[in-house]
């Protein structure tokens, strides 16, 4: 009965949906204060019978009641209890309900800490996030409809997909949704404010909380996601370029500009439109990404179904909202004010090139991503854009965003002194430059650009340091009197910073990466030796052991430095019994930021088997980077100013020291 | 009916939530702009900060000022101008809205995709009450024998289970079992050989012969067990010795078994004599064939009720009930097929060697002998 109920639950949500489209929007035109003030209540009650819902097919998969279709498809009454609830969204109608579900979440977010909106704003924008619950409960019932019931009830299910039995599978998709579907709130923003066709600095500071924290939930998704693929796939590759990663890569790229443009409209009124812009096509960008890895077009893991109707649904929903919005931008957008104006060499110059930049990348990524299907779609030729188009193109590209990250920090707002910048961050570039060639000399060896690309990683760590050091005024002012100036900083400023910093990282961690990994691939025996990053591996041997729902063949590693056994670790091949699925489990061992990754092959006829053995150096720096950038992000949304502009906090006394007009962020 | 109650309370309790704030009366619009207000005098506040601490210019304080000035005015500007008008008659069209939707919606799309009728049925509480449904009992039994996988007489229950349902490997693996823990008999040795010939395609493999010719060791008489030693002859091309080991077996088989007639078609591709069936008397058989189909059905259910009127009779002939059973297995009466191999059961008990050939038979034709496969059965 409790499966009807959830059932039941979400078809009521469907018509609360319905409603809380239409009836605010009607109050907000003609200013009707009781039909604004359902908003807010239709919003909480619509994420009660969504969460509900997802409650009860939780317990379904939980329970294993497997008259329901959908937990007889992908679960297994004795899978261990972790993937029986991350099983829920493992698959599609599951992972469908849980982006409803944070749709929802957000909208009822937006009640809870929107109490500072203006009336009409907030009905507007609850509005619109109605109207893309609307169209995904729709779209769920419809065609996807997790609910479906078999009777008679089967007494084993067909288990989840074995790649998907990791831990990476409780992490990675919901902290992605709570990306992607973050930036819905923007969208929300940008298209009620459009529909009021005003439009002025204060929304841009209401925007930026949801900005920012759908930017840190994407950064840490995307970012899991690829170390999940790391150690999971077994390719011992960490980002590929496919279609699938570079549909959530596009709104990141979106993203950071949308955060750094909503900046400058924050401080000067200024690029309000672009602002705009940009809201709506990140959560276009991510509803793409949603149609291109839903609709079955690319095969992939997250293909889960490949059922043409939904597809076509999926390009209806895409072009519903695209299409609407974009016109809705052309009707209204001319109307809007243009703000604050300013000089070239500015923090607004600054951030412009920083949205020029990464719009052209996110363009580069949409063109190589798209490009193939339309090529098919027309010609029927099949072609593949790979890794060398985008590493050419894209790390063209970046090489002057990177230059310039430093710089937007130290520049001042309107007009800026760029001769006064560049020397204060002379010493940082001497400092990069030489920390750049000390670290091609431990290495020793590696192509020429290396040593640049590594003095840019240092370049922009120690940029993203130098920034807080000049805020503080180490140098010219007594230790303890900027320390003080330190400490005094907003929290914003060290979100920048820590952002920077991780980009920094992550660059310095790509840099080694692909400049010095080696890759081994030789057949062992027990007892074999073989040589990897300076360590050498012993094959100790082979045993075959049994889990819950797989078998599993393992071989063992002893590995050592100099002669001293300093680690061991165990790689598999794993056999799903209930799929007849085989998977790889590879044997990661962590020296510092470096990886030493074994991975098995096939057994040969006499004996031996086939291992990969990679050295990975500094690995652990890319993703470590993102946590870096992740935490700026929550250390910049917990900034006291971001939730300023609540009428009764005016009266408490303010902070110390902040310095020239504004900070950067 | 309790269900139905249940989304009736729902629907109302949505609906007044939605209604609630629509009828709150005398509700005006809050156009202060008051937050917008409030996010300006803090962008003022914390540029008199740093003006006061020097971190500023005057000059570019005073540009900063007025910009944020006039942001402010515009607030003020846009509050002079706002109105509110109340409109109880459209908050009154949108309660009816509400009233109407949230159940209609609700109600429909429900009815058109929901499975009100169906209890949860949550695998636990399946498996503690599994009644007739075999998928069930299997899937209880693997439970209790992952736990306790010692348990042999578990692996013996579910091994011809197994078989039948075509899940060969697992039925190999449940035979062994089987033998390890109970030690070996005919039944398991011959059921081990039938699922590995069935395993390769009915090839009796060297596997499969070694199961078969320990069985015969142990229960010299077993006319399954001789039949596949014998096929394992005619398939290494030893013709005359299968031929001849195929003849014995025919010689010893009561007329009308049920597996006369394949023991027969491999003495013909032997090259032997075929022993005529007694029971199936060639003059009937003939007639029969030349029948129309419905004619064909009628007169076999005609013979088969003529065979169970003289079983009645005379019980002690196994190779009839071993025909009846056969019989009405293949005619679909799965009810009668029972009812024969039950009342078949009653004369030759399943422990004794005709019993067993019943019990076999039943397991083949998917019946469910009264006596568990080989749990009483040891050598």
């Amino acid at each position: 009965m409790i499966i009807e109920i959830g059932h039941f639950a979400l078809v009521l949500a469907l018509a609360v949906a319905l409603i809380l489209s239409v009836v605010p929007v009607i109050g907000a035109a003609r200013r009707d204060a009781a039909m604004m003030a359902l908003a807010p209540v239709a919003s909480l009650v619509l994420f009660g019978l969504v969460a509900f819902s997802f409650g009860v097919l939780t317990w379904a998969y939980v329970a294993s009641d497997f008259s329901v279709k959908n937990v007889w498809e992908n679960s297994h009454s004795l899978m261990p209890l972790l993937y029986k609830y991350t099983g829920v969204w493992g698959n599609h109608e599951g992972s469908m309900l849980l982006w409803l579900l944070i749709v929802v979440l957000f909208s009822a977010l937006v009640v809870m800490f929107g109490k500072n909106l203006p009336e009409t704003l907030k009905a507007n924008v609850l509005a619109v996030q109605a109207w893309i619950a609307s169209a995904f409960l729709f779209f769920i019932l419809l065609t996807s409809n997790p609910f479906i019931r078999l009777d008679p009830a089967p007494a084993e299910g067909q288990d989840l997909n074995p790649i998907l039995q990791d831990f990476g599978l409780a992490i990675h998709p919901p902290l992605l949704y709570l990306g992607y579907v973050g930036f819905s709130v923007c969208f929300s923003f940008a298209v009620a404010a459009l529909i009021e066709g005003r439009i002025d600095a204060a929304w841009a500071r209401w925007v930026r909380p949801w900005t920012l924290a759908a930017w840190t939930f994407l950064t840490a998704g995307i970012a899991m996601g690829s170390y999940w693929a790391y150690y999971e796939l077994g390719w011992g590759g960490w980002w590929f370029w496919d279609p699938v990663e570079n549909a959530s890569f596009m709104p990141w790229l979106a993203g950071t500009a949308l955060l750094h443009s909503a900046l400058v409209m924050e401080k000067r009124e200024a690029l309000k439109i672009w602002t705009v812009l940009l809201a709506i096509m990140t959560f276009s960008l991510s509803l793409l990404g949603t149609f291109l890895v839903r609709s079955g077009v690319l095969t992939s893991v997250h293909a889960f179904a490949t059922d043409p109707s939904r597809g076509i649904f999926i390009l209806g929903i895409l072009t519903l909202f695209i299409g609407g919005a974009f016109t809705l931008f052309a009707w209204r957008a001319p109307k809007l004010k243009s703000g604050g104006l300013f000089q070239p060499i500015s923090r607004e110059g600054a951030l412009v090139l920083n949205n020029l930049i990464l719009t052209v990348c996110c363009a580069t990524v949409l063109t190589g991503t798209l490009y193939p299907l339309v090529l098919e779609t027309i010609t029927g030729e099949k072609i593949s854009v790979g890794a060398p188009f985008f590493n050419l193109s894209f790390g063209l590209l970046m090489i002057p965003l990177l230059i310039a990250v430093p710089f937007g920090p130290l520049l001042a707002w309107k007009r800026a002194d760029l001769m006064g910048a560049m020397q204060r961050l002379y010493a940082v570039i001497g400092f990069a430059f030489v920390a750049g060639l000390v670290l091609y000399y431990i290495e020793n060896g590696g192509p020429v650009m290396a040593a640049a690309g590594l003095a840019m990683a240092c370049y922009l760590m120690l940029g993203a340091l130098a920034d807080l050091w000049y805020r503080a005024n180490f140098g010219k002012l007594a230790f303890n009197v900027a320390w003080r100036r330190l400490a005094g900083l907003p929290r914003s400023a060290f979100g920048t910073a820590l952002a920077h910093f991780g980009l920094g990282v992550t660059v310095l961690g790509i840099i080694i990466v692909s400049t010095y990994e080696t890759e081994t691939v030789l057949e062992m025996k027990q007892g074999a030796t073989a040589e990897a990053g300076g360590y050498s591996l012993v094959f100790d041997g082979m045993r075959h052991a049994v889990g819950p729902n797989y078998t599993d063949d393992q071989g063992h590693f002893t590995i050592s430095k100099d002669g001293v056994v300093v680690a061991d670790t165990w790689s598999s091949k794993r056999l799903y019994t209930a799929r007849r699925m085989p998977t790889t489990e590879a044997g990661i061992v962590t020296f510092w930021f470096s990886q030493l990754y074994v991975s098995l092959g096939d057994p040969m006829d006499d004996g031996g088997i086939v291992v990969r053995i990679w050295w990975k150096p500094f690995i652990l720096c890319i993703w470590g980077g993102c946590l870096i950038m992740m935490l700026g992000g929550f250390v910049s949304l917990s900034d006291r100013r971001l939730r300023v502009g609540a009428p009764s906090r005016k009266a408490k006394v303010a902070k110390p020291v902040t310095p020239v007009m504004e900070p950067a962020e | 009916m309790l269900l139905w109650i249940i989304f009736a309370c729902l629907t109302a309790a949505v609906a007044a939530l939605l209604i609630l704030p629509l009828a709150r009366a005398g509700a005006s619009v809050d156009d202060s702009a008051e937050g917008e207000a409030a996010v300006y005098r803090d962008q003022l506040r914390e540029l008199e900060r740093d003006k006061g601490l020097g971190l500023i210019g005057e000059e570019e304080a005073e540009y900063a000022r007025a910009e944020i000035g006039r942001r402010l005015i515009a607030t003020a500007d846009k509050e002079a101008n706002a109105t509110a008008s109340p409109a109880k008659r459209r908050a009154s069209l949108a309660v009816a809205g509400v009233t109407l939707v949230v159940p209609a919606i609700g109600l429909c799309l429900y009815l058109a995709l929901g499975s009100p009728w169906l209890p949860a049925q949550p695998l636990a509480a399946r498996l503690e009450n599994p009644g007739n449904n075999l998928d069930l009992l299997v899937a209880k039994a693997e439970r209790h024998l992952a736990q306790n996988p010692r348990d042999g007489a578990g692996w013996d229950l579910l091994a011809p289970i197994y078989f039948r349902t075509q899940r060969l490997g697992d039925a190999e693996m449940a035979y062994r079992n089987a033998i390890r823990f109970l030690g070996a008999s005919p039944e398991r040795l011959a059921g081990l050989g039938e699922t590995l010939v069935a395993a390769n395609d009915g090839i009796v493999i060297e596997d499969a012969r070694s199961a078969f010719e320990e069985a015969i060791k142990l229960k010299p008489d077993d006319a399954r067990v001789r039949f596949y030693l014998a096929l394992a002859l005619e398939q290494a091309g030893k013709n005359d010795e299968a031929r001849v080991a195929f003849e014995a077996l025919a010689k010893d088989t009561p007329p009308g078994a049920p597996w006369l007639a394949l023991v027969n078609e491999h003495i013909a591709k032997t090259g032997g004599t075929v022993i005529p069936d007694l029971d199936n008397n060639d003059e009937a058989v003939a007639a029969i064939q030349s029948m129309g189909a419905e004619d064909q059905q009628s007169a076999i259910k005609g013979m088969v009720e003529a065979l169970a009127t003289r079983l009645e009779q005379e019980p002690n002939n196994i190779a009839g009930w071993l025909q009846l059973v056969r019989s009405y297995a293949v005619l679909g009466d799965r009810l009668r097929a029972q009812q024969a191999l039950d009342t078949g059961l009653q004369t030759f008990a399943p422990t004794t060697g005709e019993g067993r050939q019943l019990v076999a038979l039943g397991v083949e034709m998917g019946l469910e002998p009264q006596q568990p496969i080989g749990g009483g059965a040891k050598p």
